[in-house]
């Protein structure tokens, strides 16, 4: 039976979605996606987001990185209420609290592996060694640092998405968002995400909130979440 | 400053069309700037002279007037000199017309300080002056024949008329120069000799082409053009005066209607470049949606990948214009070396891109890249992440 509304939303928590819906309209028709979302995520917590095609989890998520907006209710993410920033003020938020890891990488296909990890570095005041400096620290933490120069052609499936975790990760955020990161991987190239997402986990003490399909992708996670028709399901320890 | 980099990365991506659409800018500015050089030239060809008429026979300038006329057009009120000045048609060889230049025999007391345009130094001038054999010529001119001062030449006129028993001889008595900025299109391919030489030559019988007069009050024209041909009006030589931009016009080749349609031609090209060069862009941010959303969830702001967009366009047209430039600036300076397309061109006055024409170049290169890319860098910044993540 689903269970609705009935997360309460912790003060410390590193996520705090409180009564969001999202509502999308087409033509006449009103399409709800998510109804009465209400979920906490605790800092340093590693949360699977679970759910068939369609039940609304990636819209979550994408509330929760400040890429979306609710239609109603609030998303408080470290500490920041989301809604309430303006486009460019959401847009500075991003650049600096949370990464995002897509299923399909989105590496930038004209920049090398470095470069794709100094790029959200681009927005910060940082000078260009600065930039390189840390963006090579950020690809020796996915153990690509001997890649830097590759174009994302030149890697495989799991160095890409390796790369794209090294961008998420490069402007030290505090939480990190992940779409299905092992969706397009084969069950190696997964795993290595997987254990990697951990190391950022335990040892970053990264929040992380992940969209997966994967059983075994959740079973990593502290705790999974699950959804269906833009409703919370009881969650399972 | 920091992105163009990556503005410059992502043109040499798809090289074949940044390349391609560069070049469509390249030819759309060369075109521009070709055309404009021309009608530069051509206006300030047609400008000149706003103090100088022309009397000519009134039938056609093949029909020449008694040197009489000219005593009688100095002494009509308003007029300050008079100068007759024959087309030659004068040739170093009849048999190669590839050679043709040209050439007036002209009444250089008068008509030199009429035409403040060809400029002579002092000592060339009194040379020239004190020589009937004498004639100056222009630098360009100089420059193509590899004539000097103190050089012997000899023309032949190829005008049945004009010819004599033997090629006429002449010295270079001086070089002219041209002052591109105060006359623009003067010519600087021309050989000036004396009328008097000329007509001692050819028997003292053929007669004044043309005569040069020059005026005191430019507002006058009408009236003394007027009174000039109503002094020959019962005459068996009925004159046409005409001020010098209309006589020129006149020529046929030269008239303000190819003005208007070279301006024509100009513009027409630039709208379709910036029609092309706008459908490239708008393709180049289709395909890069994700590209887009990507930079947005990473916390580009709107307007910084608007910007990026736009930069890349401008870019574009910046590459364009300059690659037009010189291009046009190249084949201006080798056209008269140009089979068939140079012997219409070494007729024609001096032409050069001049710095206000490559300013303009350069701007509608860089107006048509950021026109062109307006509308594809305002969709990139209106454009929500999630809508972009949805094209993946």
């Amino acid at each position: 039976m689903p269970e609705l509304n009935a997360i309460t939303v912790a003060d410390d928590a590193a996520v705090a979605v409180d009564s969001v819906c999202k509502v999308y309209k087409r033509d006449r028709q009103r399409l709800v996606v998510l109804d009465g979302i209400h979920l906490s995520v605790a800092e340093g917590e590693f949360l699977a987001l679970m759910g068939p095609s369609g039940s609304g989890k990636t819209t979550l998520l994408n509330l929760i990185a400040g890429i979306d907006r609710p239609t109603s209710g609030s998303v408080v993410v470290a500490g920041t209420d989301v809604t309430a920033l303006s486009e460019a003020a959401l847009a500075k938020w991003r650049s600096r609290s949370v990464g995002f890891i897509f299923q399909f990488y989105n590496l930038i296909p004209v920049l090398t592996a470095v470069e794709n990890v100094e790029l959200p570095l681009m927005l910060t005041s940082l000078t260009k060694k600065e930039r390189r400096e840390r963006a090579l620290t950020a690809l020796r933490i996915v153990g690509l640092a001997d890649r830097g120069r590759h174009y994302p052609k030149q890697l495989s499936g799991g160095q890409e998405q390796r790369v794209a975790i090294a961008r998420a990760i490069v402007t030290d955020p505090r939480i990190v968002v992940a779409d299905e990161p092992t969706g397009d991987l084969d069950a190696r190239s997964a795993e290595e995400i997987l254990d990697l997402m951990q190391t950022l986990n335990q040892e970053f003490h990264k929040t992380i909130v992940m969209v997966t399909h994967d059983p075994r992708a959740a079973r990593r996670a502290h705790s999974q979440k699950h959804l269906e028709k833009g409703v919370l399901l009881k969650s399972e320890p | 400053m920091r992105f163009l980099p990556f503005i410059f990365k992502h043109l040499r991506k798809n090289w074949i069309r940044s390349g391609s659409t560069a070049c469509a800018i390249a030819v759309c500015i060369f075109l521009f700037c070709t055309l404009q050089t021309f009608v530069a030239s051509l206006k300030g060809f047609l400008g000149q002279g706003t103090t100088r008429l022309i009397t000519r026979h009134n039938v056609s300038l093949l029909f020449r007037l008694p040197n009489a006329y000219e005593a009688q057009i100095a002494a009509v009120p308003g007029v300050r000199r008079v100068a007759a000045a024959n087309y030659f048609g004068g040739m170093r060889d009849l048999t190669k017309p590839d050679d043709a230049f040209t050439n007036f025999a002209i009444e250089a007391d008068s008509f030199l300080p009429m035409y403040p345009e060809f400029i002579l130094a002092e000592p060339e001038r009194r040379a020239f002056l004190g020589d009937q054999h004498g004639c100056i010529i222009g630098r360009a001119l100089a420059e193509t024949f590899h004539w000097k001062v103190g050089d012997a030449l000899q023309l032949e006129s190829d005008i049945s008329a004009y010819r004599t028993a033997r090629p006429l001889d002449f010295v270079v008595s001086g070089i002219y120069r041209t002052d591109q900025i105060r006359y623009p299109g003067t010519n600087e391919s021309v050989l000036f000799f004396h009328y008097k030489y000329f007509d001692e030559a050819t028997g003292k019988k053929v007669g004044v082409a043309t005569f040069r007069v020059e005026i005191a009050d430019p507002r006058q024209t009408g009236i003394i053009s007027h009174a000039i041909d109503n002094l020959f009006e019962n005459s068996d030589s009925q004159t046409h005066t005409e001020t010098e931009a209309q006589y020129r016009a006149s020529l046929g080749m030269l008239g303000w209607s190819l003005i208007v349609l070279l301006n024509g031609i100009a513009l027409a090209v630039m709208f379709t470049i910036l029609l092309v060069t706008a459908n490239t862009m708008s393709m180049a941010v289709r395909e890069r949606h994700t590209e887009i959303a990507v930079l947005k969830t990473l916390g580009f702001p709107n307007r910084l990948v608007l910007s990026l967009v736009l930069g890349e366009s401008v870019a574009l047209g910046a590459l364009g214009a300059i690659a037009g430039l010189l291009l046009g600036r190249f084949l201006i300076n080798v056209l008269p070396n140009v089979p068939v397309i140079g012997d219409v061109v070494k007729g024609f006055p001096k032409m050069n891109v001049p710095p206000t024409i490559a300013v303009v170049g350069l701007g509608i290169g860089l107006s048509v890249g950021f026109t062109a890319g307006l509308f594809p860098a305002l969709l990139a910044y209106r454009a929500r992440i999630t809508d972009l993540l949805r094209h993946v």
